[in-house]
């Protein structure tokens, strides 16, 4: 069957793309109605600007700025060396003028739930904005030019990994490219970031997926949207037939509305019908895929030369009055877009950046928006069901049925359970991406996505242990080696001594040997001696 | 850490074991008033019976392993085994035999193992099991309420009653027959006048595939060939009828996505193949048609509503394909080879037995996974393109 | 109704078709034996990979091998502190044995702790450098010493020696849970802010 699906997807891919039944997936409730009410709204400047520059543990970053400057909009703050050779570097903006008042770790609306190291900017109002340097035509840019700018405007993937973009254009030099597939497929409840942005903005959309594609230099780009978001379809439909791009343009593909189809693998299944093996990235089959966000950012960095200071932000949840999307500044604080949309605090129960089935809740609420943030619920107490008394498994089989990577959760479930890692790891748990579709549906209300997050992360401590006491074993064998060789040399240079001088000289010799030897011991237990004591009398001296 | 990883997805579906137990209660309702329709008010009388004691054992096991009696409960899954367990036994069986049998499936066969999700078995079958090796007899009659009229009844060599004119079948839905099927469950209740044991021992129907065993013939066929109308209250069509309803059961639970199509069509279609395929009209050996095996019996109970039970069953899909296999051909065997007569509860309780291993070895192919050589097909020229 | 076919023919399908299933089933038993014998490891191996390598002697054995060798040997699996609980239950399992509690007469459980010299206070004896089983330990004769806090195992082995006892055992978490899984972080990078 599956063969002859491919045998379709080839003989027909050299001219129509078309949507193909995928694993799994389930059609959750959207919520998306209140926030699509609202036109893409941008915020006013806020007085203080908390600018995530990296996580404490993450890459290192190079300052470029000190505490008490006076930055210009677009001036860059800080670079963040994400590898040591210094290729993929992401430059940090000032999304306003400003001074720089501090720069410490502090909460940021992102899924890692660390501190990370922020920027404090306190605004002054004027918006002063460095000289920007646009590129009306970006068909007379190379390709390494485009990704230069592109990685110059600090553009990372807007749609939550943040995979730096230059580096997945310049990996794309690797191999041909044969589909880029922009996702606007943006399947997960309550966020309406991209769909608002394509609506609103399809044509600038449309440039920066052809900026994209000539950087990337694929021969088809492919727009994947679902089929519940029909203004923004209409709106492409518009915007691709205006286009005046001087490569092929791009095709829209509707796809099946369904959880979780804008997940990469899944999507790319579901445009091309190719099935990347795990383990393997997509470039090598040929594929490359871009949010709809990074393009409307590649947009900006090329045509109007403008960094990445702003993302598009769904605001949403019953605690809000207005839901309402937003073209925020980076570093903007959560809770002064709650008030902009009119948040009744006393209802708000919780908050949660993502949707609803992947998001992760943060826990204050001067949590600053980083490059990634697409989504933030201001949840009521009773917007979520709250967790039900967790039930037995009754291996109804309905996660299975659900999940688009083909596991079976129940199994993995019982194996999390044991702790059994060749079992979870035989059962594809690495493989699980956390969607959260299995919960979804789980009758008995069973903890499973954070059950294998917790699996997940103590077979990679285990397997970094492994990899750490493999490497201590090999540094005592070595050691093992080194005093055994020592010993040796030390064993021979004294049978060889005496094998040179004459037999009556030898005594002596080995009289005066022994001498020095005891001569530099003693003189050696002596200094030590002598060490020690100066050491206690400073701690003494210290004590007192 | 793990306090901020809790509640991942927050949105759910909001479906919850009550409503699939519910749901499956809804299935099982044609089927049982079929019988209702044909065996008249004894199947009534089990359902109250294995439903009291089934709520009665739950709630004590509960109470002795310090559970949420009231969570616990209302997830009727324990309703779902009494349902499955009284129409799987004979209408007309004293309550003892049916209170036996559901508080062994509730105490050993379900808490004993763990309770809800842990237990191996099905505990309905496991009950059903242990009265068929205990009491055959009681288990292999199904009483048909009916009034003698006139002498005593005859009775062929095997015990069974000639169907001579000598009886007239009461209507079982009438006053008569809810008194028989009383006296029946409840024989301490009877006076001493009335004899009970004449209609106990003597006026008992076998399931027309044990008669057809016993007999040699098929009662079915025997049926058809005289001419019976379908609807008429004889036992050789009331099992016809019965199957249908939980057919159509069944399918209402395949709409409703309760339980996936692998196993009812694996167990229905490898004993229809097996039954087409020996299946000899005129031969000495008696194998019965296909027809016989499919509708004569408990087949579409079995195939809809117990081998499907999820805990026991295998869980993967392939895994349902030959756990469905392995009852079907086990139901065959049984029936046509085996010494007993009813072959549901041996068959599914079988292929629990081999369903973990079936869940080890019959796994889907994991997303992305096993296809080295189709990457490496699909994956365009390598040459590098220069820009 | 349906097709009749005759006994001898059911027979033969049934009979053909249950002896290539035994078939393919003794194929694949026979791949799997086979698979096992190549990738299985001594049982040294499996029990010195349980072991945490940090070479500490606690155990009384030099060194981790030397222990798991004399595991196999038969001595007792429960003297292993730096492991934790989790080389016990592992070593336990593979064993075959009853877990057993940490035996008290070789230490107790303690987190991950890396030895840091205070190098103010270092006279430059070389008795740390002798003492460490990895060698990481950096310093000469007379010459402040320092330690490399990737290499060190935490085995304790430096602290005993040092006549001027400056040398602490920092108690830190351990790297693996220390680290996040950001595919850029790299273990011996150490992550700052350099201006």
């Amino acid at each position: 069957m599956s063969a002859l699906r491919q045998l379709a997807s080839r003989f027909f891919s050299s001219d129509t793309v078309f949507a193909r039944r995928t694993v799994g997936g389930i059609q959750p409730l959207p919520f998306k109605e209140d926030s699509l009410r609202s036109r893409i709204m941008s915020t006013p400047i806020p007085q203080q600007l908390t600018i995530p520059i990296g996580a404490a543990d993450g890459p290192e970053i190079t300052l470029l700025v000190d505490i008490g400057e006076q930055v210009s909009k677009y001036k860059k703050l800080a670079v963040i060396n994400i590898s040591a050779e210094g290729v993929s570097d992401v430059p940090v903006h000032a999304p306003t003028s400003g001074v720089i008042t501090s720069i410490e770790n502090s909460i940021v609306a992102d899924h890692s739930q660390q501190q990370q190291l922020c920027i404090n900017l306190a605004a002054d109002g004027h918006d002063e904005a460095l000289q920007l340097e646009p590129q009306s035509n970006y068909s007379l840019l190379s390709r390494t030019d485009i990704v230069f700018l592109i990685r110059d405007a600090g553009v990372i993937g807007m749609g939550g990994a943040g995979f730096p973009t230059a580096d997945k254009l310049s990996k794309c030099a690797e191999s041909a490219i044969e589909f880029l597939i922009i996702n606007a497929a943006e399947c997960e409840p309550y966020i309406t970031a991209d769909e608002t942005l394509l609506r609103e903005r399809a044509n600038k959309v449309v440039l920066g997926a052809q900026i994209l594609k000539r950087a990337s230099a694929a021969r088809r780009c492919i727009i994947a949207i679902e089929d519940t978001k029909p203004d923004a379809i209409d709106a492409l439909n518009q915007a691709l037939q205006n286009e005046t791009g001087l490569d092929q343009g791009c095709e829209l593909v509707v796809i099946p509305s369904k959880y979780p189809s804008g997940s990469e693998r899944q999507l790319i299944q579901c445009v091309t019908g190719i099935e990347i093996a795990t383990g393997h990235h997509p470039t090598e089959n040929g594929i490359v895929m871009h949010n709809v966000g990074t393009a409307y950012a590649a947009y900006e960095a090329i045509v109007e030369g403008k960094p990445c200071i702003s993302r598009f932000t769904t605001l949403c949840g019953q605690a809000l009055k207005t839901p309402k999307n937003f073209e925020v500044l980076i570093g903007t604080t959560a809770d002064f877009l709650f008030e902009l949309c009119g948040i009744e605090t006393s209802n708000k129960q919780k908050s949660i950046v993502g949707g609803s089935l992947m998001g992760s809740e943060f826990g204050s609420d001067k949590a600053a928006i980083c490059k990634t943030t697409n989504c933030i619920i201001a949840a009521s107490a009773n917007e979520f069901q709250a967790p039900q008394a967790e039930q037995a498994c009754i291996r109804c089989g309905f996660c299975a049925d659900v999940c688009p990577s083909k596991l079976l959760p129940q199994q993995l479930l019982a194996f999390s359970k044991t702790a059994d890692t060749t079992q979870l790891l035989g059962h594809g748990l690495l493989d699980c991406i956390e969607c959260g579709a299995c919960d979804y549906v789980c009758p008995s209300q069973l903890p499973l996505v954070s059950t294998y997050k917790e699996s997940k992360k103590r077979i990679e401590n285990r397997r970094q242990d492994l990899e750490l006491s493999d490497y201590w074993q090999q540094r005592f064998q070595f050691h093992q080696y080194r005093v055994k060789k020592e010993k040796d040399q030390a064993v021979s240079r004294k049978a060889v001594v005496p094998a040179k001088p004459t037999l009556a000289a030898e005594p002596a010799v080995k009289e005066q040997n022994d001498e020095a030897d005891f001569i530099s011991k003693e003189q050696a237990s002596l200094d030590i001696a002598a060490a020690v004591a100066r050491v206690k009398a400073r701690r003494d001296e210290k004590n007192k | 850490m793990s306090d901020l990883m809790a509640g991942a997805p927050f949105q759910h579906s909001g479906r919850n074991i009550a409503q699939l137990m519910q749901t499956l209660l809804y299935a099982l309702l044609p089927g049982i008033f079929a019988s209702l329709w044909f065996f008249g008010f004894g199947i009534l009388i089990n359902i109250a019976i294995a439903i009291t004691f089934a709520v009665l054992a739950e709630a004590a096991m509960l109470r002795l392993r310090n559970r949420v009696s009231r969570t616990h409960l209302s997830d009727r899954s324990a309703l779902v085994t009494a349902l499955l367990f009284a129409i799987a036994i004979p209408p007309g069986s004293p309550w003892w035999l049916v209170a036996l049998g559901i508080v062994f499936a509730i105490v050993i066969a379900k808490h004993l193992y763990g309770g809800l999700g842990k237990n191996p078995f099905n505990p309905a079958m496991c009950g059903y099991a242990m009265l068929l090796l205990a009491f055959p007899l009681e288990m292999t009659g199904w009483h048909i309420p009916f009034e003698v009229i006139n002498g005593p009844l005859t009775v062929d060599n095997l015990g069974i009653p000639a169907l001579t004119a000598e009886r007239e079948l009461l209507s079982p839905l009438s006053w008569g027959g809810f008194k028989q099927a009383l006296l029946l469950a409840f024989p301490f209740a009877a006076s001493g006048a009335i004899d009970i044991s004449e209609f106990v021992d003597g006026l008992a129907m076998a399931t027309p595939l044990i008669e057809f065993k016993m007999a040699g013939k098929s009662a079915l066929l025997a049926a058809r060939e005289s001419g019976v109308s379908l609807f008429a209250r004889e036992s050789e069509t009331a099992w016809e009828i019965i199957n249908i309803s939980y057919l159509l059961g069944g399918l209402f639970l395949l709409y409703k996505r309760i339980i996936s199509w692998h196993i009812p069509l694996a167990i229905i279609s490898t004993v229809f193949v097996l039954a087409a395929l020996f299946y000899a009209p005129g031969h000495v050996a008696i194998y019965g048609t296909p027809y016989l095996h499919l509708f004569g019996s408990a087949t579409m109970i079995g195939a809809f509503f117990i081998a499907t039970d999820p805990v026991s069953a295998a869980t993967t899909r392939p895994g349902k394909l030959v756990y469905g296999i392995i009852i079907g051909v086990s139901i065959y065997s049984i029936r046509v080879w085996g010494s007993y007569l009813d072959s549901i509860a041996f068959a599914v309780l079988f292929g629990n037995f081999c369903a973990p291993i079936l869940d080890q070895y019959c796994r889907p192919r994991i997303f992305g996974h096993g296809l080295r050589s189709k990457t490496d097909r699909a994956r365009p020229n390598e040459a590098p393109v220069k820009s | 109704m349906l097709p009749v076919i005759s006994h001898w023919l059911t027979q033969f399908v049934i009979g053909s078709s249950l002896l290539l299933f035994i078939a393919f089933a003794l194929l694949k038993i026979n791949r799997y034996l086979l698979q096992q014998l190549t990738t299985q490891k001594s049982l040294v191996n499996r029990i010195n990979r349980a072991l945490p390598q940090t070479q500490c002697g606690q155990c009384g054995h030099p060194g981790c091998l030397p222990y798991a060798r004399s595991i196999s040997l038969g001595e007792a699996s429960n003297k292993c502190p730096p492991g934790g609980q989790e080389t016990i239950l592992e070593l336990a399992e593979l064993l075959n044995e009853p877990v057993r509690g940490l035996d008290p007469a070789h230490g107790q459980f303690r987190d991950f702790s890396v030895a840091v010299i205070r190098e103010d206070e270092c006279i430059g004896c070389t008795k740390c450098i002798q003492a460490c089983p990895v060698d990481a330990i950096l310093g000469g004769p007379k010459l402040m010493h320092t330690v490399i806090a990737s290499e060190c195992t935490g085995c304790d082995l430096c602290v005993e020696p040092c006549p001027v006892d400056c040398i602490d055992m920092i108690n830190q978490l351990a790297p693996s849970i220390s680290q996040t899984t950001t595919p850029y972080f790299d273990r011996l990078s150490s992550p700052g802010v350099s201006s």
